[in-house]
């Protein structure tokens, strides 16, 4: 039995054993799962690779925490109820229409900027609500949001997990649209009318009507929207005049969050801001104490014992590997799968066309969001929608996840007549 | 826009250390406690 | 004191206790390791001298001038555009501390991406450098550093990186990656300054061959290679049949039209030099890798490896002797020869004549802390 096989047995244990024994969080699971491989491995306490490992998601912490604050002083300020009311009002008749238009606003943001946590704790707490009201479980409607995230990270113009395995081969990220867009957008129709149209149907306007807070608009107006839309066109702008817009995310949801404070009703910008942090620190923990996991991983050889194994199956059980491992590593997280698993398979299965191989496997690779233990879109949608578990979210994802998988799956496997599709 | 993004890391830096002193539970500090740790050294211009 | 403010207290204390630890191993990690001045070096200058926007910053780097006593044609190269690669550092190290000129000159910068050697990437668990001994039983430590510049000297990454003179777009973290940014820019990035000063100095200096030295992981397809500019082929092919009569194998590959801000591509558009960028096989910065560490950097052993191409997953052979740095860096240095040759026989005019580099066959024996000066 390899050392590194029994490293990882222990790093995983001990994790295990934290997390559902002990009952500690999974930030501090993670924590101690790292020092274990650290010290098993001969490498002492290691705290150098401990805190360097945290530096792989600084931008990410940064990019959460202000969309966590932006959030909620849109909240705060009134902004979301109103929303609600006016997408209801307008769109309430045509349900059909209704949900897939849902799921295209929830995958916006993360279609613009990559990422799927943007998605689901912006756009995706604005839809949410709306389809809460429509008549969808609460956990449905987490899973509605959850999906419109991973799948708008994964839809055009920008895809980061794809941009990460081109970047393994030096192929650049060009010709990657239409193959997303056909990859992304059939699904997510799919999904918006399977998991909403049989509860949708029955709702009408004067049955919701009294659920609804309508004080805020009639005072504000839609001077309340601003600050949304703001935040949407400078989104828009980053993207398509990067050279003078290129200010990134982080700035643009605390632009954002600023106006909110003269949109709507009054707040304390310092004690929500606060308490926003405070809902964001469990997944930010999270990605300290992955980011832990990975470094060790890697300084330890668990990280090339994995690979490599995931690449010595037969060539036939190839797209079985590529199915299950590349989703359960990105458990970890997806950005990483994308790379340490991504660009080899993708070197793996040469003769196919590669664009579409890579944009695919970019897709597989967006599954990891919603693995346990970081889950980051389900754990985000589950707060939004406002559920303690987020495994009842998981629940209606399980389907989803496979039709995603077996979807991509194909597109790999017939990658050529795809590409020559268009 | 590097000085912007050091104030942001540092604002974010205040309030995580904000919330670690008022948490009641340990393990919600020490959460706090890891999220601190890059963001202090990036605002240091240490890491 | 309530009873949370004191584990308060306690967890604040072990967290900036960590800091500490860790900021002291990264900040020793901008220790500049020296770098013995040769017999042939007439001259140390920086790069600002051909671009003074990088005064006084991180990406100001140091060229080693080597005035042949002859004239002659000139020659660049380029080690460290990725501080993570050591063999292309490690060889303009060598040729610092031991070339001359006889005739041409010769321009040597070791640190292309001078801000990416004080730091690691996050997630690759890389050591922070490594040793090696020295004839005379002393020891010389040199930095591994990270395959981009530091984050400290220029942050945040944009989530796309687009090429300024082509609009390509590549993932954001490429945007501190030296090579991607070539021709540069006066009002870019801090990396895309570095590389708009080494393409003034190509241009002022009129230098007629410019060598980028990398390596690369052993999974990737381009490795064991030279990549070359179109305009660079004739004299890339002479170097090929060069290293076959001495048995080293290397691959030519031309330079992909449309794979933009790369050295062998830009370079070779934005001035009159013959681009071209060489690699080896470096286990330690591959995905497939087992333990990392600096026996990894140095010995390039590794099981995985093995296993992999045992799978055919390989682009390079790899068995129990992996690629030891005397092969990498012997490789690098066995072509730079071999380049010199290949310009004086291609320009008879403008003759380059390197003399003192180590030899392939006695560097593998001597190893390559032989080749090293002993510092004062
Ligand atoms: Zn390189």
């Amino acid at each position: 039995m390899p050392f590194e096989f029994i490293l990882f047995i222990a790093m995983v244990g001990v994790f295990v054993v934290c997390a559902f024994a002990i009952k500690l969080p999974v930030s501090l699971s993670m924590l101690a799962a790292s020092v274990a491989g650290l010290l098993v491995s001969g490498n002492g306490l290691g705290i150098r690779h401990l805190v360097e490992g945290t530096f792989g998601y600084v931008d990410t912490i940064l990019v959460i925490a202000t969309a966590m604050i932006f959030m909620r002083a849109v909240q705060e300020s009134g902004a979301l109820d109103a929303l609600n009311i006016v997408i209801i009002k307008r769109f309430k008749s045509i349900p059909a229409l209704l949900l897939p238009m849902l799921m295209l606003v929830a995958m916006f943001p993360g279609m613009i900027t990559g990422s799927s946590s943007a998605s689901v704790l912006t756009a995706g707490a604005v839809v949410a609500p709306v389809l809460i009201l429509l008549g969808l479980p609460v956990a449905k409607a987490g899973a509605f949001i959850a999906l419109a995230g991973i799948l708008g990270m994964i839809a055009p113009p920008v895809n980061i997990p794809a941009m990460i395995i081109g970047g393994g081969i030096d192929m650049p990220f060009v010709g990657f649209e239409l193959p997303l867009l056909l990859l992304t957008i059939p699904p997510a129709i799919v999904f918006a009318l399977v998991l909403g149209l049989k509860h949708v149907k029955k709702v009408s306007w004067e049955e919701i009507a009294p659920k609804l807070e309508v004080e805020t608009y009639k005072r504000y107006g839609p001077r309340l929207f601003i600050p949304i839309l703001v935040v949407a066109t400078l989104m828009v702008l980053g993207k398509t005049v990067p050279k003078y817009f290129g200010m990134g995310l982080p700035l643009m949801f605390l632009i954002g969050a600023a106006l909110a404070l003269f949109a709507g009703k009054r707040f304390n910008p310092l004690v929500a801001a606060k308490a926003a942090v405070a809902d964001a620190l469990p997944v930010l923990g999270i990605l300290a104490g992955v980011g832990m996991f990975i470094q060790v991983m890697t300084l330890t050889g668990v990280r090339g014992f994995i690979v490599v194994n995931a690449l010595s199956v037969p060539p036939v059980m190839l797209y079985v590997a590529i199915a299950v491992t590349i989703p359960l590593f990105g458990a970890v997280s997806s950005f990483g799968a994308s790379s340490v698993l991504g660009v080899p398979f993708l070197l793996a299965l040469l003769g196919k066309n590669q664009i579409v191989t890579a944009a695919a496997l970019s897709l597989i690779a967006s599954l990891g969001d919603f693995m346990p233990p970081t889950a980051l879109s389900a754990i985000f949608a589950a707060q939004v929608v406002g559920i303690k578990k987020y495994s009842k979210v998981l629940k209606y994802l399980i389907i989803p996840s496979i039709v995603i998988l077996a979807w991509a799956l194909v597109f790999i496997a017939y990658s050529k007549q795809i590409a020559a599709l268009y | 826009m590097k000085i912007i993004y050091l104030t942001i890391a540092a604002g974010v830096l205040v309030l995580t250390a904000w919330n670690l002193w008022t948490e009641k539970d340990w393990r919600k500090q020490a959460t706090a406690a890891m999220v601190a740790v890059p963001l202090l050294l990036r605002v240091l211009l240490i890491k | 004191m309530q009873k949370h403010h004191i584990s308060a207290v306690i967890i604040s204390i072990l967290m900036l206790a960590a800091c500490v630890v860790a900021g002291v191993t990264f900040l020793e990690h901008r220790k500049v390791e020296p770098i013995v001045r040769g017999p042939g070096v007439t001259e140390i200058v920086k790069l600002s001298k051909w671009y003074p926007g990088l005064e006084g910053t991180a990406a100001d780097t140091d060229v080693y001038i080597f005035k042949g006593e002859a004239p002659g044609g000139s020659m660049l190269v380029l080690g460290g555009t990725h501080p993570n690669e050591p063999s292309g550092f490690l060889s303009a190290v060598l040729l610092i501390e031991n070339a001359t000129m006889a005739s041409g000159t010769l321009y040597v910068i070791p640190r292309a991406n001078n801000s990416g050697f004080s730091h690691n990437d996050p997630q690759e668990g890389a050591p922070t450098g490594y040793h090696f001994t020295l004839s005379d039983g002393s020891t010389r430590f040199f930095r591994y550093g990270s395959r981009a510049t530091n984050p400290i000297h220029q942050w945040p990454d944009p989530d796309v990186y687009v090429h300024a003179a082509s609009g390509q777009t590549l993932s954001g973290n490429e945007t501190r990656n030296l090579n991607r940014g070539y021709p540069g820019r006066t009002d870019g990035t801090l990396t895309e300054k570095a590389c708009y000063g080494i393409t003034q100095m190509i241009l002022a200096e009129k230098i007629g061959l410019s060598v980028d030295l990398h390596e690369a992981s052993p999974e990737y397809p381009v490795i064991n290679a030279i990549v070359a500019h179109e305009r660079a082929m004739p004299v890339a092919s002479q170097v090929v049949l060069g290293l076959e009569f001495s048995d080293i194998t290397i691959g030519l590959e031309p330079s992909p039209k449309n794979l933009r801000g790369l050295t062998h591509r830009e370079l070779g558009d934005a001035t009159d030099t013959l681009a071209v960028l060489m690699e080896t096989a470096n286990p330690s910065q591959g995905r497939l890798r087992g333990r990392t560490d600096e026996a990894l950097a140095l010995e390039g052993k590794d099981l995985y490896y093995i296993k992999a191409q045992q799978l055919g997953r390989l682009y390079v052979p790899f068995d129990e002797k992996g690629h030891s740095i005397e092969e990498r860096v012997g490789r690098h240095l066995s072509a730079l020869i071999e380049f010199a040759f290949a310009m004086s026989s291609e320009y008879p005019d403008q003759p380059i004549e390197i003399n003192g580099i180590p030899a392939y066959d006695e560097l593998q024996q001597a190893g390559l802390g032989a080749y090293l000066r002993p510092l004062q």
